[in-house]
């Protein structure tokens, strides 16, 4: 089947939705785009009403609902479902059921078998080992039983001391649990039973699975992210370099993300900077090769201050972040969007380059402009946008499902989700100069609004513009 | 707050609501044979499991669901035009006048004529643990409030906040809201009744008693 | 009121007796007593005395005439109608007139826990020569009352069984023997604490093993409640009675399969009753009565003085044969009572000790026992070859022998030597880590091995997902849980529903039925499985008309032959004994065949002295098609249970989706260790039956296993994917001293 001729379902909201529209566009696709009764103001749904018309939008009660997606995809004859990020976009469940079904789709993402493989963290790791891909020193199953667990512990204070770390930590966590639950950090070798017991007894409790796992905790690191795509035989994937998104607010949500994720040249490090994101890019890509990865990935990094990295997960989506990849990065010399290359290669089409047609050049930031207050924990703002304006230039570019606003027709954020407005990418020769532009877009962008008591709206540009400053510093 | 005699006559001259049976997700709807101008009925039963009167079902990837209608009322419409078709989630299906009881007729009343403390945002709000202990177990009328006391948690994207009461003192005459459901901005959550106002709301009811008849 | 009036008072009470008993038939001869008796009436008023009492004599003698010719003509349910009526003897009147003297210790009138369960002290005076005898007895029954509403029909709350099973213990206690009475329609069903079923099951299993006589006597026997006093040394039944697994109008709405409270034809409930087998003669051919003792004509009402004479000789000579035989000593007098019949031998003047020695009351609860084991043995159809048979024999005396030499020899001896070494080991690792203490610290230093913290560990691969995966997981369907609309559930795809969340909804965790040969593929260790006793089939013992067919249909659908599997399985590398009661069979309900199986599996794993574990998938109750014989199996399996219990065993009962009836009141519910899945219903009757019992509408989540937990039935509320874990970890701590494994 040409690609031509898929229809795609595109399963998410706002901001990546608008620009998986826009990447079926270029690639002469035909779409169906969902909403919800919350979102009927949202610009997706008005580009999609622009470009598509109203055969292709459809209500639905709820994005989280698979049934929902999938009854929609069928009336409409969609052929291919993007999932964006979020929502199902890593749930292998989904993945395989759009596979399996009786009417079969195309998910828009690797298979789900790579998803299963990758989505457990725990099994990652294992993968990562077997290859001989450093990852963070601890155990890599769960442990069951008491004296293991204090042996591991042992090893891992006094491997610590001799790498010079002053004060060890120690994480042990329940391998069932996630999202913060069921993890404790030990200082102390005398202390370390006590916080096993306590975690394996909760773990038994809520999980009905007393299995822990025992890693370092590592200090003082920055995140670092390597960019993958691969088309469908998995093969031959290639990079597309590295990113930097050590810049975060509370609760590890990142904020300001930028490309490649060292610069040796403008700012000084204590260890060869080129070499370990090569090291870390080659790591990545012979993982991604070794599971036959069908798609765009991330893998997910950590680099402590002396240069040691290791990998942390591997994220089987597209990423808010990609953008600011494809800006310092060239295909043959011509631009690259990848979401475009991802729902190419997902129907089926080859790559057509390798990795020696991609070439890197300057600096690319990424803002996340967010309705927040960063005084307040970031707690997220709600109410009415009645300004929001920037100042173009060929060095920016901004995806937004905002629509535009005025003070008379302003744009009420829903509350139903994150309060994201918009990704602004600026891209400069070097540090220096993606950094002036940054602030000098931050400078020029008005954004206002005011919630129902009448306060102004809250929001992280500030916050962006005084973090500009340390972009790829320790 | 309004004059009572006002909106009582307000209400008499239009005495119910017009509520539609809308779809609750996206499918085929397939009607049932229920007529338009027919009664129909909410749940009913001593713990309200025998479910109203079946409208239409519709049907979601091979999974039937029938769709009831939540009260009790004359059939006005039913969207005969769309049997058999794909409808979008929402889409109005029937809709059914509901006739005030005596009941939803007080409280309506109480609503205009006693302070009622409304939403200052759409989120989701629960009473505070103390509070909603003695909510469930004595029923509301047995919580006096006054200004500045923190009687609600608001829930609005994963975080939660207090928020206190404004306005006169007195009891918890009646809770408008549902905890599992987002309140809209402005909607009513509770009804006060202050100590001095208690007179004029036995008089509303007995006013009611007197000259309500449940209609249909 | 004159004699002649009296008499004449007399004869209209009959005829309208006559009239409760045979509602619409035999009109004819009722029409003319009728007519004779106004002619009779009317002549009273005009004649003189003399006159009109000659012809009340021939009236009356009419009277008895037809009488007598219509008790030729009892149906199954006249007999029911005749238990049923007012008139009929109650215990009150039994206590009156059999024992010497009485005293009712389980309370007075309506001033008791349950007015339907009457205790008493009773005692008889017999005479030998001189001397006379006060004997003791402990008299326990339904009372029925003469249409007193607060006796509830004889209908026994959980607590009356309660009471009586705290007053059993009593009579064990001072070594003197229980009469017990039968006066029940069924037990009244009521989930409140203990809950209906639970009571009832711990009675039968009280009862099973009590070292003390227990002559049962029926009148009424109604399924459940009637097993609640009736697991006797001797079971007698009056010859209008009835003995049941269900009234004839229940039997009927579910033959005739009607709902919300429709109520049958009269012609079907007849029929019905018919079919049932419930009289005391189909009951004596069963084997499941001892002896029937013969009531007047059209069933014994209060003024028959004549028949209680009778009784109390039937209960004085039972009683005299029961503690004859257990005692095993005492050759003339039981030859006496074996070779003479009541009227050649006055049983007030004959006189035997009712005590008994420690021995004897083992012997007395042994047989017992075996009394039960073999009951209904005849009639169960079980197609294994002779060979087979005698193979299967012989490998039970293997088994039998190998335990006693590894086990009781070897492994206690071992134990003892083992335990020794233990503890010398533990010394010397002290002295060791003592001695040794400076040394190692430096020497864990040197070892903090990069290697080992950083590179793969051993790993096997584990398998991902469920072994046995059901039919249902092959639909491409989406299914809504039944909660969705209070708590927010999406729908589920099926085949992710049924089969990697293994019927479990994944937001609330309500839990969808499944099929058996879940549990039973997915929770044992791979290709553990051997099944045993696949020969046995559920039968048609009664020649229920239409159930042959029923059950060729059962048969072909699910591919099983009775709703009882069982088989032996490894958890963990631990041998087990398994029984499931399979819902899809005949609603999993137990019949001879389920029974059969049970107790086969029951012993087998007491001579392998592993762990027995009942997996009930679901079961309706007994099977009503095979009246009695199901109701036995109740006492039956008891029985069984409780000398494996007993052998120091390990058995543990799962429930899942619904388990209702008889085997919930009896072998199931008696279990120490009892467990459900979560999302199934328990309980004594179902809401239906509830609702027409009782009358009382029950809330949807009535049967929930959560409120089982709550009154103390279950032990707790599994989920479906611990199973497997949670039945490791029960055979590894719960149970008796006597398993192969300890």
């Amino acid at each position: 089947m040409n690609i031509q001729q898929h229809k795609v379902l595109i399963a998410n909201r706002g901001e990546i939705a608008v620009r998986i529209l826009r990447a079926c566009r270029k690639l002469g696709l035909d779409f169906v785009c969902v909403y919800t009764a919350e979102d009927v103001c949202s610009g997706h749904v008005a580009l999609a009403r622009e470009l598509g018309g109203e055969s292709g939008l459809y209500r639905i009660s709820s994005y989280h609902d698979a049934n929902e997606l999938l009854s929609v995809a069928d009336d409409a004859g969609a052929t291919a479902v993007h999932p964006g990020y979020g929502f199902f976009a890593e749930d292998f469940r989904f993945a395989r059921r759009v596979e399996e079904r009786g009417r079969k789709l195309v998910f828009i993402g690797p298979s789900w078998r790579v998803i299963r493989e990758l989505g457990d963290k725990i099994n990652t790791k294992r993968l990562a080992r077997s290859l001989g891909v450093p990852t963070v020193p601890g155990s890599d199953r769960p442990i069951y039983d008491e004296m293991e667990a204090e042996k591991v512990a042992r090893s891992l204070f006094d491997y610590q001391s001799q790498q010079g770390i002053a004060r060890p930590v120690v994480l042990v966590k329940a391998s069932a649990g996630g999202g913060g639950m069921g993890i404790e950090e030990v200082h102390d070798l005398d202390l370390f039973r006590q916080v096993y017991r306590r975690i394996r007894n909760y773990a038994m409790r809520q999980f009905k699975d007393d299995g822990v796992l025992i890693e370092q905790r590592i200090m003082d690191f920055n995140h670092l992210e390597v960019q993958i795509l691969s088309d469908r035989r998995g093969r031959h994937p290639v990079h597309f370099g590295t990113r930097n998104c050590s810049i975060q607010s509370t609760g590890r949500q990142k904020r300001l993300e930028v490309a490649p994720g060292f610069d040796p040249s403008s700012v000084e490090y204590r260890f060869d900077a080129a070499a370990l994101l090569d090291e870390i890019v080659q790591h990545s890509l012979k993982m991604a090769r070794k599971v036959g990865y069908d798609s765009v990935g991330t893998w997910e990094w950590v680099v402590t201050r002396d240069g040691q990295p290791f990998l942390m997960e591997v994220n089987t989506r597209i990423q808010v972040e990609n953008g600011v990849s494809a800006a310092i990065s060239r295909v043959k010399g011509q631009p690259v969007d990848l979401i475009a290359e991802q729902i190419r290669t997902a129907l089926g089409e080859p790559l057509g380059y390798s990795q020696s047609d991609i070439t890197f050049r300057g600096v690319g930031v990424e803002y996340r402009l967010i309705a927040e207050d960063p005084d307040s924990g970031f707690a997220p703002w709600v109410g009415d946008i009645d300004r929001f304006d920037w100042t173009d230039a060929e060095w920016l570019s901004l995806h937004t499902h905002v629509p535009p606003v005025t003070a008379d027709a302003p744009y009420t954020i829903p509350t139903e989700f994150d309060p994201n407005l918009a990704l602004a990418i600026v891209w400069g020769k070097d540090l220096e100069e993606a950094g002036a532009r940054g602030l000098d877009f931050l400078g020029h962008l008005r954004l206002e609004g005011h919630d129902g008591r009448g306060e102004p709206l809250r929001s992280n540009v500030e916050f962006l513009k005084n973090k500009t400053g340390q972009m790829l510093r320790f | 707050m309004r004059d009572i005699a006002e909106v009582m006559a307000e209400l008499k001259a239009a005495p119910y609501t017009e509520k539609a049976v809308v779809a609750p997700h996206t499918g085929v709807v397939q009607f049932s044979d229920v007529e338009e101008g027919s009664e129909v009925f909410g749940p009913t039963g001593e713990w309200q499991e025998i479910p109203g009167t079946h409208i239409a079902t519709i049907t979601r990837e091979r999974n039937p669901r029938n769709i009831v209608t939540a009260e009790r009322g004359i059939l006005r419409k039913v969207c005969r035009e769309l049997d058999g078709t794909f409808v979008e989630a929402g889409t109005m299906l029937a809709l059914v006048r509901h006739y005030l009881t005596r009941q939803e007729v007080i409280s309506r009343l109480l609503m205009e004529s006693l302070y009622t403390f409304c939403a200052p945002e759409r989120a989701r709000y629960y009473f505070a643990p103390d509070v909603d202990k003695k909510v469930k177990i004595l029923g509301c009328r047995t919580v006096s409030v006054q200004e500045g006391m923190e009687l609600f948690i608001v829930s609005r994207m994963k975080r939660e906040a207090p928020l206190c009461y404004a306005g006169p003192s007195g009891i918890i005459y009646e809770v408008c809201f549902d905890q599992n459901r987002n309140v809209d901005a402005g909607a009513p959550l509770i009804v006060v009744c202050p100590p001095e106002q208690e007179e004029s709301v036995e008089d509303v009811i007995s006013r009611v008693e007197r000259e309500w008849s449940d209609g249909e | 009121m004159s004699e002649f009036a009296k008499r004449l008072h007399q004869l209209s009470e009959r005829l309208s007796y006559l009239r409760d008993i045979f509602p619409g038939k035999h009109e004819e001869e009722l029409a003319l007593l009728q007519t004779r008796l106004d002619e009779a009436q009317a002549a009273a008023e005009n004649a003189s005395g003399e006159e009109s009492g000659a012809g009340l004599e021939a009236l009356e003698d009419l009277f008895f005439f037809i009488e007598c010719k219509l008790e030729d003509k009892l149906t199954p349910m006249d007999k029911v109608r005749i238990v049923r009526h007012p008139q009929r003897i109650c215990l009150r009147d039994i206590l009156e007139n059999v024992y010497d003297n009485y005293t009712e210790i389980g309370g007075q009138d309506e001033h008791t826990i349950d007015p339907a369960m009457l205790i008493a002290r009773a005692y008889i005076t017999r005479k030998r020569g001189g001397q006379v005898y006060h004997q003791p007895v402990l008299v326990i029954g339904h009372e029925k009352g003469h249409g007193e509403e607060f006796r509830n029909g004889g209908s026994a709350k959980p607590w009356g069984n309660a009471k009586a099973k705290h007053y059993m213990g009593v009579a064990e206690t001072e070594g003197i023997p229980i009469h017990a009475y039968v006066f029940t329609p069924g037990g009244y069903p009521l989930e409140e604490y203990p809950g209906a079923a639970q009571q009832i099951a711990r009675n039968i299993y009280e009862m099973a093993g009590l070292t003390v006589p227990i002559i049962a006597v029926f009148s009424e026997g109604g399924s459940g409640g009637a097993e609640a006093v009736s697991l006797a040394d001797r079971r007698l039944m009056l010859s209008h009675g009835y003995y049941s697994v269900i009234s004839p109008e229940g039997a009927a709405a579910i033959e005739g399969r009607l709902r919300n409270g429709e109520r049958a034809s009269a012609e079907l409930v007849e029929r019905c009753a018919e079919n049932l087998h419930l009289t005391a003669e189909d009951n004596l051919k069963f084997g499941y009565i001892d002896k029937i003792i013969q009531e007047p004509v059209l069933g014994a009402r209060p003024y028959h003085y004549e028949f209680f004479r009778t009784l109390r000789q039937e209960v004085l000579r039972a009683t005299d044969e029961v503690v004859l035989r257990a005692r095993g000593f005492a050759p003339l007098r039981a030859a006496a009572l074996h070779r003479l019949h009541d009227r050649e031998l006055n049983l007030d003047e004959f006189y035997v000790r009712w005590d008994l020695s420690r021995a004897a009351r083992q012997r007395l609860v042994e047989m017992r026992q075996n009394k039960f084991i073999k009951a209904s043995h005849s009639v169960c159809k079980n197609n294994r070859s002779v060979a087979g048979r005698l193979g299967d024999a012989w490998s039970e005396q293997w088994w039998e022998i190998y335990n006693r030499l590894i086990y009781d020899f070897y492994h206690r001896n071992r134990r003892t030597i083992r335990n020794l070494f233990e503890e010398l080991g533990s010394e010397w690792d002290m002295f060791k880590m003592r001695l040794l203490r400076t040394w190692k610290r430096q020497e864990a230093q040197e070892l903090a091995a990069e290697e080992e913290l950083t590179s793969l560990s051993e790993w096997s691969e584990d398998e991902r997902g469920w072994a046995w995966v059901s039919e249902k997981a092959r639909e491409d369907r989406a299914v809504t849980c039944p909660y969705a609309a209070r708590r927010g559930c999406m729908d589920m795809w099926a085949f992710d529903l049924y089969n990697e969340f293994a019927g479990v909804c994944s937001s609330c965790g309500h839990h969808f039925p499944m099929e058996y040969q879940w549990v039973m593929n997915n929770c044992f260790d791979k290709d553990s499985l051997y099944e045993f006793n696949t020969e046995v089939e559920s039968g048609n013992p009664l020649r229920f008309p239409g159930f042959d067919e029923k059950l060729a249909a059962a048969r072909k659908k699910t591919g099983l032959k009775s709703a009882c599997i069982t088989f032996e399985a490894r958890l963990e590398g631990i041998q087990v004994v398994v029984a499931i009661l399979a819902g899809s069979f005949r609603g999993g309900s137990v019949g001879v065949a389920e029974g059969a199986k049970f107790v086969a599996a029951a012993d087998r794993a007491r001579r392998k002295r592993c762990p027995f574990i009942v997996y009930c998938h679901g079961t309706a109750g007994i099977r009503i098609q095979e009246g009695t014989h199901g109701v036995i199996q109740m006492p039956r399996c008891t029985v069984a249970v409780r000398r494996y219990i007993e052998a120091g065993g390990l058995y543990l009962v799962l429930y899942d989706t619904k388990s209702y009836g008889g085997p919930v009141a009896s072998f199931l519910g008696c279990a120490f260790y009892q467990f459900a899945i979560r999302s199934s219903s328990i309980g004594f009757a179902g809401p239906g039956v509830i609702k027409n019992t009782t009358g009382i509408d029950v809330p949807p989540n009535h049967h929930n296993c959560y409120h089982a937990l709550s009154r103390g039935h279950i032990q707790g509320v599994w989920d479906r994917r611990d199973v497997r874990a949670n039945l490791c970890q029960a055979i590894e701590t719960m149970g008796g001293r006597n398993l192969y494994y300890r």
